[in-house]
This record gives structure tokens, sequence and C-alpha cells, in this order.
């Protein structure tokens, strides 16, 4: 439990692990900018990797998202994934 | 290459019934056959419920008319039973039998029993029963053993095309008839519900926990399914020949690719359209000469809306009533396209159009609104059939009365 | 529909040797020492763009470079048709899917190996990257899948509304696969150089894999490789006596004698116990012919056809056998004229495809 004290900025780095890692994207965490938008324009993932990061955040955080439509403003950039996480983590 | 293709008789399997004259009584009375799973052992048994066919292998097997514990899959099994039905209604005798092609189809083949015994098969040092399907989940297993089983060598191919598989079937039957390649062809899919597909549509989050709402406003996904139709096609030589009364034609067929994405439709449905309006040109038909449309109608917000343009598209102000029978049968993938097929006939043959179950409200996008009760009494001259799939496959077939 | 050519207008194919240079003619030859053959993949950066790149699985990537080497060979764009065949299909996504599924008990199961699994990812593919809205189908029946598909591309060409088909085979080395059918001595029980695999008398072949393309039109294109004149497949034929007089009546309709076939390409897998009816036709009818074998190159699978294919295409074409094919030359080789593919499958599957060299 005491993960759910880790701060925004803490699980910043961690996010961009996960999502390269999920995604098997060939980049480092460091070239991935927080602040870069994530879908269309941006990293140009699409609706199947939102599908992945829904798995992720359920396995990892214990955040259910039941709409895809819902997870696509959650995933806009890591930053403000990292910010969904921190405030509607379960583990 | 004109010659044409009669129907002469069909079969067909589903959780609504175990023959055609179950499945019509269950399409004219609202009986549907989503539940929760009693047969398939998986967590998801009342959290994700399908149109499972609530009879165990071996019951199956002894319908089928096989021994048991002989390693036919239950894809198999649904194969045999929905083909035997159709080649007795043709009175196929045992020489056309020989000598006609099966053309079948499947998405997942045995990977239920793969599952299954997943360790044990991949382990030489265990033995058991469970040895007996060995090598059964490939997906052209099913029909060498139907083929084995029915004694039949002359043409065998299977036809993986996701969703749309079977109608693939039904189209390269009606090919191989019209190049002299074979006089009768028993074409269709079959498909048993298996873990690997309620968790993989359940990955794509596109499974509706609740009944299916083709067309509605509301649909939330689809329900899965599983069975087995056949139909059995003959050359019009063979059908005079024999002296047979056909039960319908099949006049057209379309085979396209949306191109759009691996798994979605594109918005405008731009290869449904082409694949309904080459059904209509193979048929030399116009679009106000179709009297019945069986969508593919899944209740996938993509499908539907994108399917529901195309028609609107190819239909202009004159769209012709239409529905989906997924809530019935849930969506059963490979077999879809023939199982609807034999919906379609039904609909020939008795003059009615089955409704649209739980359609309410219609979508915004959409001016079209499916049939939503059980029209009798009205003769059907042309009916299109679409079965669409992943990958962009999109088939459209066309019967007609005779 | 007999009597009609139908040209091979181009061809690429990523297999277990170099062969995804077209320039290239098993110039060098690689061999394998574990009984299993795995593809030879050029840089995928080269055909494939990096975005597209990063979902797919290792066998949608061999597939796709192949269809577009083809492409890239006979310059159309953009086929009217695209059609595959598949023995397994993609069983190791199917297999990590069903493994994460077993393993996690049916909870947080993601998408992309399902999505990937199905038979008729190559096509869709091929057809979203060429942006093909033509006609799209797949066979997946075992030893006949690949030339189920070449049949089907051959009558609707004979129909006339589609000039140009691509027809593609692929089918991969997957560890489950080799494992269960093991069980039925699919494979040989103990190592051998692939090279050698004709020099063993035991049970059992080599697990390969491959993925082939083939441009096909009823007009001939700059490139030609050779010209395919039928297909016939032949399910378990129950004698020797049967699979011959499908052959007869196979060369019949097509107007060929056996004495006229200068070339049999040979599917001999290397095991005896489902060799033996090819052999025999092989001493029966084709002593004048040179006889070239190929699955010690590729190793057995579904849809090895497209190799012994692509093998009768480069052949005739460069007017050249290649002394690692090569099993036995005729004493008075003339021109390569018409040569004979015949292949089985797990001694069920036999298929026979006639190819013309290209006039």
């Amino acid at each position: 439990m005491e993960n759910n004290t880790q701060t925004v900025e803490e699980l910043i780095p961690q996010v961009k692990v996960g999502i390269i890692k999920q995604l098997n994207i060939e980049i480092t965490p460091e070239a991935l900018d927080e602040n870069t938008a994530l879908f269309g324009e941006g990293l140009g993932l699409d609706s199947i990797d939102a599908l992945e990061l829904i798995v992720m955040i359920d396995r990892d955080y214990g955040i259910k998202i039941g709409d895809p439509k819902e997870a696509r403003k959650v995933f806009q950039s890591v930053r403000i994934m990292a910010e969904y996480i921190q405030e509607n983590r379960k583990k | 290459m004109s010659r044409r293709i009669f129907i002469t008789g069909y079969g067909i399997i589903t959780s609504i019934g175990n023959n055609a004259d179950e499945n019509y009584q269950s399409l004219i009375n609202r009986k549907c056959g989503f539940g929760g799973l009693e047969i398939l052992d998986t967590i998801h048994k009342q959290d994700l419920p399908a149109c499972e066919i609530k009879l165990s292998d071996d019951q199956l097997c002894e319908i089928a008319g096989v021994s048991l514990k002989q390693g036919y899959t239950r894809t198999t099994l649904l194969g045999i039973i929905a083909a035997k039905e159709a080649m007795r209604m043709a009175s196929l005798t045992p020489a056309e039998i020989r000598t006609a092609g099966l053309l079948s189809a499947t998405t997942t083949g045995g990977i239920r029993e793969l599952e299954r015994h997943y360790y044990p098969l991949q382990d030489p040092f265990q033995h058991g029963d469970f040895e007996v399907f060995t090598d059964t989940a490939n997906p052209g297993e099913h029909s060498e053993r139907m083929a084995e089983e029915f004694g039949m060598k002359r043409y065998i191919a299977t036809v993986s095309t996701a969703c749309s598989s079977s109608a693939n079937t039904i189209m390269l039957g009606a090919r191989l008839i019209r190049n002299g390649e074979l006089e009768t062809a028993i074409c269709g899919g079959t498909e048993a519900l298996s873990k690997f597909t309620i968790n993989g549509f359940n990955s794509l989050m596109i499974l509706d926990k609740e009944h299916c709402r083709p067309f509605d406003i509301s649909r939330k996904g689809l329900n899965l399914g599983e069975g087995g139709a056949y139909l059995v096609l003959q050359s019009e030589d063979m059908v005079q020949r024999s002296g047979k009364t056909p039960l319908a034609e099949l006049t057209g067929y379309g085979n396209t690719n949306d191109a759009f994405h691996q798994t979605a439709s594109s918005p405008d449905g731009a290869g449904a359209f082409l694949a309904m309006n080459m059904a209509l040109n193979t048929a030399s038909l116009v679009a106000s000469e179709i009297s019945y449309i069986n969508t593919h109608g899944t209740a996938t917000e993509n499908n539907d809306l994108s399917e529901g343009l195309a028609i609107q598209k190819l239909f202009g102000d004159r769209v012709p009533p239409f529905s989906s029978t997924k809530p019935y049968t849930g969506h059963t993938l490979a077999a879809a396209g023939s199982i609807e097929a034999v919906f379609s006939i039904l609909a020939i043959r008795h003059a009615v159009i089955f409704p649209n179950i739980n359609f309410n409200i219609p979508m915004d996008e959409l001016s079209i609104t499916p049939e939503k009760e059980l029209i009798e009494g009205r003769p059907l001259k042309n009916v299109l059939s679409n079965s669409f799939g992943f990958g962009g496959n999109v088939s459209s077939l066309l019967f007609s009365a005779v | 529909m007999n009597n009609t050519n139908y040209y091979i207008n181009g061809l690429g194919i990523v297999s277990p040797q170099r062969t995804f240079d077209n320039n290239r003619f098993l110039q060098e030859i690689v061999s394998y020492h574990a009984n299993v053959l795995s593809a030879i993949a050029p840089d995928f950066k080269e055909y494939i763009n990096p975005i597209q790149l990063r979902r797919l699985s290792r066998m949608l990537r061999i597939g796709l470079t192949a269809a577009i080497i083809c492409i890239r060979d006979s310059g159309i764009a953009k086929p009217d048709g695209i059609i595959t065949g598949t023995g397994y299909g993609f069983l190791n996504d199917t297999a990590k899917f069903v493994s994460e599924m077993l393993a996690q008990e049916e909870q947080h199961v993601t998408p992309t190996f399902f999505m990937q699994g199905t038979y008729n990812a190559l096509s869709g593919l091929v057809a979203l990257t060429l942006k093909c809205n033509g006609y799209n189908n797949t066979y997946v029946n075992k030893g006949f899948s690949f030339e189920t598909s070449l049949h089907d591309a051959m009558m609707q060409l004979n129909e006339g509304n589609l000039k140009n088909f691509l027809v593609g085979a692929y089918d991969e080395a997957d560890e489950v696969q080799y494992k269960v059918n093991s069980r039925i001595n699919h494979y040989k029980k103990h190592h051998i150089n692939s090279l050698e695999l004709f020099e063993h008398n035991t049970d059992g072949s080599l697990q390969g894999e491959t993925a082939a393309f083939f441009s096909i039109s009823k007009e001939k294109g700059q490139e030609c490789w050779c010209i395919v004149k039928g297909v016939r497949m032949v399910f378990r034929p129950y004698s020797l006596a049967e699979l011959e007089q499908e052959l007869d009546d196979f060369l019949l309709k097509n107007k060929t004698a056996t004495g006229d076939i200068d070339l049999l390409i040979n599917g001999v897998s290397g095991d005896p116990h489902n060799d033996h009816f090819l052999i025999e036709l092989k001493q029966k009818f084709f002593q004048q012919a040179s006889e070239v074998r190929f699955k010690h190159l590729c190793g057995e699978f579904c849809t090895a056809s497209s190799f012994g294919l692509w093998l009768g295409a480069s052949i005739l074409k460069k007017q050249q056998i290649p002394s690692a094919v090569q099993f036995n030359l005729v004493s008075s080789p003339r021109p390569i004229k018409n040569a004979l593919l015949v292949n089985q499958y797990m001694g069920r599957n036999y298929s026979f495809i006639l190819l013309n060299k290209n006039v």
C-alpha cells in the first residue's frame, strides 16, 4: 500500500517504462516526453494500443476502465495518465 | 460461365435449434439462445453470457451418429450434424456425395480442445484420453474429418477470413460449379465456443454482458455464439437431371476488403458498400429489387454504424426491410455467414422477415431502422445476406426465390 | 479453363535460404542441425514503415515483406485480388495468447496476440498496406492451402473480371506445433544435418517455414517467370493406382504426356513412410526428367509447395538447376520447358502443379 503515496512526478518514469514495455515501442523512457500526445500526431498510438494500456493500468494499479472512449481521455499523455493513476489507483 | 447455382438442401444447428425446423420456430417465436454458459468451462460463465448450444460433446456425438472419444472436436461435431441434415434434405445419392466438394469454414477449429489439453499435448511423456486431440487445433482438420465421415474426397477446402468465412465457402462453391469443376458443393461453416474467443473478444472490449442490441443507440457490443450451417449448392444441369425442386437460387455474391484497419470497419462502410454492390452486379439486379437484407449487425458500435451507412449509400431513400438475427444465435464467427444464409432462405421459403430483437431507439447517425416485429405473408424475391470480418474481409451473398 | 496460360509475373519469398533477393538463386546454401529451419529475413525496415512494424509479429513481418518483394518484382502496385493460404497460420501468436490466458486464469488478457493470430491477418494486412479493396480470401486446409489459393485465383482470372492476383502462402516453424506433432512422428526423433534429409531412412521430416507471394495474371508481364498450366489436389489416395489415375487425368486435361516433363520438382519430405508414392511416380513415369527436391532447403510445412513453385519458376526462368537441389540429372539434358511439381503433406494431401517455360 505504500505505493499509493507515490507522487505524480515519481509515477511518470514508471508509467513511461510501463507503456514502452506493454506496447513494444523501440524508444528509451527518456526519449518519451511526458507531455507528448500518445495518440494521433505525437506517438501515433491507435485503438488497440488503448486496449493494451487499459489492461496495463488494471493489472498494475487496479484501475478498471470499462469504456475505451473514456480511456482515450485518460491516455492523452504520460503526465495525464500519471495524474489519473495517482488519483484513482487501488494498488 | 453463366451457369445457375441452386440450393437443394440446408442444415443448421445453433443455440436456437438442432435443425432447420427448430431454428425456424425459434425465429418466428422470438426465442433467443442467450444466457449463462453451462457446457464450456470458463471463469466467465456468468459475467459473459453467450448463445451456447446446451448439449455436451457426447450428446453431440450421438446426434452426429459418430462414436464417442474418437477425437471429434466440438467444431467438427457441429459441422457433421448440420452438413448431414443438408445432404438429407437435398436427397443426395451416395454417388452425388462422393463426387461433391466439401468447402467448410472455421476461425478456431479445434482451439477449444487445444486450450483444454494445452500442457499435456505438448508433453511427450504424458499419455491419456487427450491424445485423440493431437493435431486437431489445425483449422483444416475439421473439414478433412467431415469429408472422411461422409466419404468425400473430390475437393476439400477450408476458408478462414474471420467472421465472413462461411460466406466465402458459398462463393467458392459457386465458382467451382461455374467453372465446371464440381456439380455439387457442400458449403458452410462451423464454430464452437471456446475460452480463446471469449477472452479474445473480451480483450477487444466488444462483448456486451447484456443481450446484444443491433442498430440500437444503446448497443454496447456483441454476444458470442456457436453453431454450424451448410448449404448444398448444385449446378443447373444436376438439378434438371435429378428432377429436384430447388429451394432457392444463389444469384449474386461479392467479396471485397475494406482496407481500413486490422479489426475495425471503415466509418463509411466502403468495403461493405462495394461487396453489396458487387453481389447486385453479379446477379444483374438493381437495388430496388432487393426485398430484405439479413445484416451482419453484430451490435458493436463500429459494425452497425459502418454497415448502416453502407446500406443507406447503396439503397438511398429506398432501403428495403432489414434486420440482424444476431440476438437469436449470437455471433457465431466463421459459421455466421452460412447460418444467416440458411435464415435468408428460410425467409424466402416462408415469406417472412425475422425481427431485429432488442431494437428500440434508432442511432443518431442513421436515418433507417430495422424491422422490430415479425412480418409474415411477405413474398421475398431477393435477399441479401452480409458477413463482415476482422482483417477487412467483407462478403455479401444474394439469394433469390425460384 | 484448360490450355489457358496463367503467367507468374512476379514473386517474393522469404525462406530458410537467402531467397529474398530475386537476383540471386541458391548461390550459398544454409544448413540446419536441430530439425527446425528458420526463415532468413532481410532488414524489414527496407520494406515496412517503422510505425507499422511495431506491432507486427515476426511472421506478419516476414509475410508482408514477401508480399512487397513480389509487388516490386511484378510492378503491379495494386492487385485486383489477394489470396493467401496457410496450414497453421499464426499459431505462435495464438499460443502466446492461450498461454497468457491459461496462466492468468482468464484475467488481464491483452488483445494484440489474439488479433494477430487470425488466419486472415496477413491477407488483411497486405490489403491494408496496398489499399487494395479487391477480392480477399484465406484458405487454411493443411497441405492444400496454397493449392486452393492458386486454384481460386486461376478460376477468377478465367472468369475474366479480374486481371491479376497476389497469391501467397505462409507457415511458421512453431514450437507448439513441433511438440504436438512430434507425438505422431511428424518430425525426426534425432537431430540431423538438414542437407542430408534424404539420406536418413527414418520416420519424420524437418520443421520448416516460408512466406511466398506470386503475382499471377492471364497477361504476360515483362518480368514473367513461368506459366502455370494447372493445379490438381488429391485427398488421401487409397493406392498408388488412384494417384496415377489422377495424374493421368490431370496431364491429359492439360494436353501433356508424362514424357513431355523435363523437370520433376519432387516434394518428398524425407519421411519414407509418406514419400513412397511420389518416389514410385518418379521411377515409373519420369525417368527422362531431371529431378529436383527442396524440402532439405525449406523444411516441411503445409504450404511447402509454394517453395517448390518458386524453385520451378526460377529454374524455368533462369534455365539453370542449382546443384543443391539436383537429385538426379538425366544423361542428355535438354532445354527445360515443362515442369511438374508433385507434393505430399503427411501422406494425406497430394498435389500436382504443371508449369511451362515462358515463351
